[in-house]
């Protein structure tokens, strides 16, 4: 079945990204998934019945079978609140193809902003680097969304990555149940971030992290003598690429290791997009994971 | 440490390859905004060290390998000296040997024997010391004069040349010897040096007496104060010469000349040969035979007195002008040098020498700056005599006047035109001759600022004061070798003593180069009268006093005739390029038509000719003439003769004393061996005593490049 989008949200998505506008038009006519059942949050239970609460919300059921009065645990009547959390510090900026690790993860966010939209689900948005630059609270309206596209389209990268703290500061705030999707690098030390991930989900968040990395990052391809100047105002290496690619490779290869496991530790699900791929098929396969 | 190959050392510039090409490598440098340097810093956290050390040890192992290489190249040696035998010649490493070989004329001295055998024998012992690796120069006697030969390493190519070594007529220098022994050695690479003189231990060639040349031999062969003794730079010197022994008398024809300067057609002319005899023994008796041009016009036979020397000599008349070669031979003596029993005198027969004369205070007969000098010249003022006058005051002197003619005299000329000077220094730098004689007109500030320029003009000197000694001053030397006074004979000293100077200039001859100036008369106080001087390829002459009787009594002496015919003939007689030479010089001919073959006959073999430049102009040249004899040299029907005659001093085959040896040699250590059985004892004995370390150098670079595959591919590893 296919969705006729609206031509100023795909001129908007356009401008973010035209795989972004892509990358929708094949999620809603091929696949056409609930974005809501994708990416839904758990299940509530049940509480022991405390005096004052409201006997309408006693489950019957559970006291025929069992005898026990407990509080049916309602999920919040209206829709899902989902926080795009997208890494803007400078690591982001790099690019060996095409698109930079930012503008893959503005085309993503655009992407997922508008699915949840389409599915009156509420969407927020949270542009960093060591602290928060921009944030849109979650609302579901599509005025809302072609405002996210604008701070989307407004963020550049600066600045070092400092996601933990964004992240310690965001739960902090966070008090309802909801849905925190991180597009980030994960440039980071692994230890903190991880921390971070805990305490969200430890503040009822559901945490999906999206880490866009560039393919030259994980193969290094680079030959001869190199400069590397950091992105996040590191210091500048002269280095020779040939003799310390091996090495580079196995460091990397570490940082991907320790931070799967963390996320995995943390109960939180990790995406590894490559610049590279094709935007609709990351959406397909995160979707198609969680259905 | 030593370096057999030091020329190769410059190889070991290859290390610094390695460290340039790191270096450019690291110069060439991409930049690249990266997003993962955090992963890169942890990298460098982690390995720098390591990464620092592996570079430096790869480097290192890369500038070992071609450093190692190079130093295989090179050769380098471990000297081990041989303590246990001071008595021999220390040698280590391969050796540079330069062998100076006499063979100069007294070589071929010897009546069973000439001495050039033994020669042979000690040279050949020398060779036999040496070992391949080993390098050797032979720098013969007789081509000093050449180029430098490059040393061989071939020793049986060395043997054959001196082999093939055969006495010429070269006079022997052993100071030239070993300079230009010191010379070629640079010329080598091996690090241990040897000079070996080999000569015929006689003392010709040795010239003690010449002791500043002498010092700077040994300053040359003493070389570096901090160099090894036995090194390229202090090389060791031996002398291999066969024992001293008594002189076997030697006749020799030392001198063969001509009662005059200038030899006209169809007037006698007096050939004279000084025979010399060297020797203990009473002096054979023999003849002497005079030929011209290879034909004998007679002989005369002789008895030498005890002093060992005497003339013989005979009256010639030529019949045409032309070039001629007079021989005086040696007949029924048997010497030990063959060589110098012949003696060759090449001679330029003219119908008349064309001079001019230009007087300063121009009158006819005697009268005159220069009437005198005219009478002397031609007496009968017919112009039938060798000299063809034209007498002129100076305002008459042209260009063209002085091109016509071979000497000009100026006789009190005060000044001359700036363009007529030009045109006479021209004249005389060009090969002619000019004699100057001074007077009442002489004015000392022009003379000296125009004609004689601070030494540089045509003027032999300048002058300086005019002297009028108050008793006149009378001649005190008279230069009796000179060929103007061949007509003297011995008497050339005798016949001045009457003769008075009332005025006279002296002359400023700290202007003159030393050597330069030759005296032909000079007064008793020691102040020159009669001087000649080179310029360019002519001659010019100069009285300080007049040519007239104006300031001297010299016209009225019956020795002023001969002389003033015997100096104008010296100035229009000598041919260029010079004709007589000795051995060792080029024959050299300027007047080849480009249309005519050239041809060149020496004693035995025909000379090749080599087109070359003289004295700026074109000439055809051969190459140094080691023959002794008479050349001929024909274009189309023109014949002109040439003669190489051997240095007299060769003649005395009086061997070397050991003071003699000591005072040219110094403090300078010598090795001085008789018999090729010492030599091969002293140096066969003392053979490489050092070791080789280029097989080490090749190892440890192999085990280098070992290691630079095993660091290259650990990296690849990791």
């Amino acid at each position: 079945m296919s969705v006729r989008l609206p031509e100023e949200v795909l001129q908007k998505l356009e401008r973010v990204s035209i795989t972004a506008r892509h990358a929708v038009e094949s999620v809603l006519t091929g696949l056409h998934r609930s974005v809501r059942r994708g990416l839904s949050v758990e299940f509530a239970g049940h509480r022991e019945y405390l005096p004052g609460d409201d006997l309408r919300h006693l489950d019957w059921f559970v006291w025929a079978r069992s005898d026990r009065y407990d509080v049916r645990q309602y999920e919040e009547e209206t829709k899902l609140r989902a926080t795009l959390v997208v890494d803007a510090s400078g690591s982001m900026g790099y690019r060996s193809g095409a698109l930079s690790k930012l503008d893959y993860a503005r085309a993503l966010a655009a992407a997922m902003g508008f699915l949840m939209v389409r599915q009156a689900d509420s969407i927020g948005l949270v542009t960093c680097d060591t602290r928060i630059r921009a944030e849109l609270p979650p609302a579901s309206t599509m005025g809302h969304y072609l405002n996210l596209l604008e701070v989307l389209e407004q963020a550049q990268p600066g600045g070092e990555t400092s996601l933990a703290d964004v992240l310690d500061s965001l739960a902090a705030r966070l008090t309802r149940r909801g849905l925190v999707i991180l597009l980030t690098d994960a440039f980071d030390d692994v230890t903190k971030l991880t921390k971070s991930l805990h305490l969200l989900r430890h503040r009822k968040q559901d945490v999906r992290l999206f880490q866009i990395i560039d393919p030259a990052e994980q193969d290094f391809p680079f030959h001869g003598m190199i400069e590397f100047v950091g992105l996040e105002r590191e210091p500048r290496l002269r280095l020779d690429a040939d003799r310390i690619r091996e090495r580079y490779q196995a460091i990397f290869a570490e940082h991907q290791r320790r931070l799967a496991e963390g996320c995995h530790a943390v109960g939180v699900t990790r995406d590894l997009c490559r610049t590279s791929e094709d935007l609709a098929w990351v959406l397909v396969r995160a979707f198609n994971e969680e259905a | 440490m030593e370096f057999l190959n030091v020329a190769l050392m410059g190889g070991l510039a290859a290390v610094a390859s390695p460290i340039i090409i790191h270096l450019l490598h690291r110069r060439k440098v991409k930049r690249l905004d990266w997003g993962g340097q955090r992963f890169l810093l942890e990298l460098l956290a982690r390995n720098r060290r390591r990464l620092l050390l592996e570079e430096v040890l790869l480097l290192l192992v890369r500038v070992l390998v071609l450093g190692l290489l190079a130093l295989a190249l090179t050769r380098p040696a471990l000297k081990r000296r041989n303590v246990l035998r001071p008595d021999v010649v220390t040698r280590y490493g391969r050796t540079a040997a330069v062998l100076l070989v006499d063979d100069s004329l007294s070589t071929g001295s010897g009546r069973t024997q000439m001495a050039i055998e033994e020669i042979k024998r000690l040279a050949t012992a020398y060779l036999n010391t040496l070992a391949p690796g080993d390098e050797v120069s032979i720098v013969l006697q007789s081509q000093l004069h050449g180029p430098a030969a490059d040393p061989l390493f071939d020793l049986e190519a060395a043997k054959a040349l001196v082999a093939q070594l055969r006495p010429t007529a070269m006079a022997s220098d052993v100071a030239a010897l070993l300079e230009a022994g010191r010379a070629q050695l640079s010329r080598h690479i091996n690090p241990g040096g040897e000079l070996v003189l080999v000569s015929d231990g006689r003392r010709d060639g040795w010239r003690p007496e010449e002791r500043s040349r002498w010092d700077e031999v040994r300053q040359q062969l003493r070389g570096a104060p901090d160099a090894t003794q036995g090194s390229r730079q202090r090389p060791n010197l031996l002398l291999l010469s066969p024992a001293a022994a008594d002189p076997e008398g030697n006749l020799a024809v030392t001198g063969l000349r001509l009662d005059r300067t200038l030899v006209t057609a169809k007037r006698p002319v007096g050939l004279r040969a000084e025979l010399t005899w060297h020797g203990r023994s009473a002096p054979p008796q023999g003849s002497v035979r005079f030929l011209v041009n290879g034909r004998a016009i007679g002989g005369k036979s002789f008895t030498l007195p005890a002093a060992g020397k005497q003339e013989v000599g005979l009256t010639h008349t030529f019949d045409e002008p032309g070039s001629y070669v007079v021989q005086a031979q040696l007949e029924g003596t048997h010497d030990s040098l063959p060589l110098d029993d012949q003696r060759c005198l090449a001679i330029q027969v003219e119908t008349a020498v064309p001079v001019l004369l230009v007087e300063g205070r121009a009158a006819g007969g005697l009268q005159g700056s220069l009437g005198f000098l005219a009478a002397a010249l031609d007496p009968e003022g017919l112009g039938r005599g060798p000299f063809r006058l034209t007498r002129i005051s100076a305002p008459q002197l042209t260009e063209a006047l002085l091109q016509a003619h071979r000497v000009i005299v100026l006789g009190d000329v005060p000044a001359l035109a700036s363009d007529m000077l030009a045109a006479l220094e021209r004249h005389v730098v060009g090969g002619g001759g000019v004699l100057v004689g001074l007077g009442a007109q002489t004015d000392p500030s022009l003379i000296n600022r125009f004609w004689a320029r601070a030494g540089t003009g045509f003027l032999p000197a300048p002058l300086r004061d005019l002297q009028s000694p108050a008793a006149a001053a009378t001649i005190g030397q008279v230069n009796e070798a000179h060929p103007v006074f061949n007509a003297f004979g011995a008497r050339a000293g005798e016949v001045w003593k009457d003769g008075k100077i009332r005025r006279y200039f002296r002359l400023d001859l700290g202007q003159v180069p030393a050597g330069e100036l030759e005296r032909i008369l000079s007064l008793e106080n020691g102040d020159p009268l009669v001087v000649e001087r080179r310029r360019g390829v002519g001659l010019a002459a100069l009285i300080t006093s007049s040519l007239n009787s104006q300031w001297n009594e010299l016209p009225l002496l019956p020795a002023y005739v001969p002389a003033m015919r015997g100096i104008v003939g010296h100035l229009g007689s000598f041919v260029l390029p010079p004709r007589n030479l000795a051995p060792g010089e080029r024959l050299t001919f300027t007047a080849f038509a480009t249309n005519q073959t050239v041809k060149a006959e020496g004693p035995t073999t025909t000379v090749p000719l080599s087109t070359g430049v003289w004295e700026g102009r074109p000439a055809l040249i051969s190459e140094p003439l080691l023959e002794p004899g008479p050349y001929s040299l024909r274009q189309g029907n023109q014949v002109f003769r040439y003669a190489v005659s051997v240095a007299p001093a060769e003649s005395e085959l009086t061997p070397l004393p050991e003071a003699a040896l000591r005072s040219c040699l110094g403090e300078l250590a010598a090795h001085h061996f008789t018999q090729a059985e010492q030599v091969t004892k002293a140096l066969g004995s003392s053979k490489r005593s050092s070791v080789e370390l280029w097989r080490w150098c090749l190892g440890g670079c192999l085990g280098m490049l070992f290691l630079e595959t095993f660091l290259t591919r650990r990296e690849g590893r990791t």
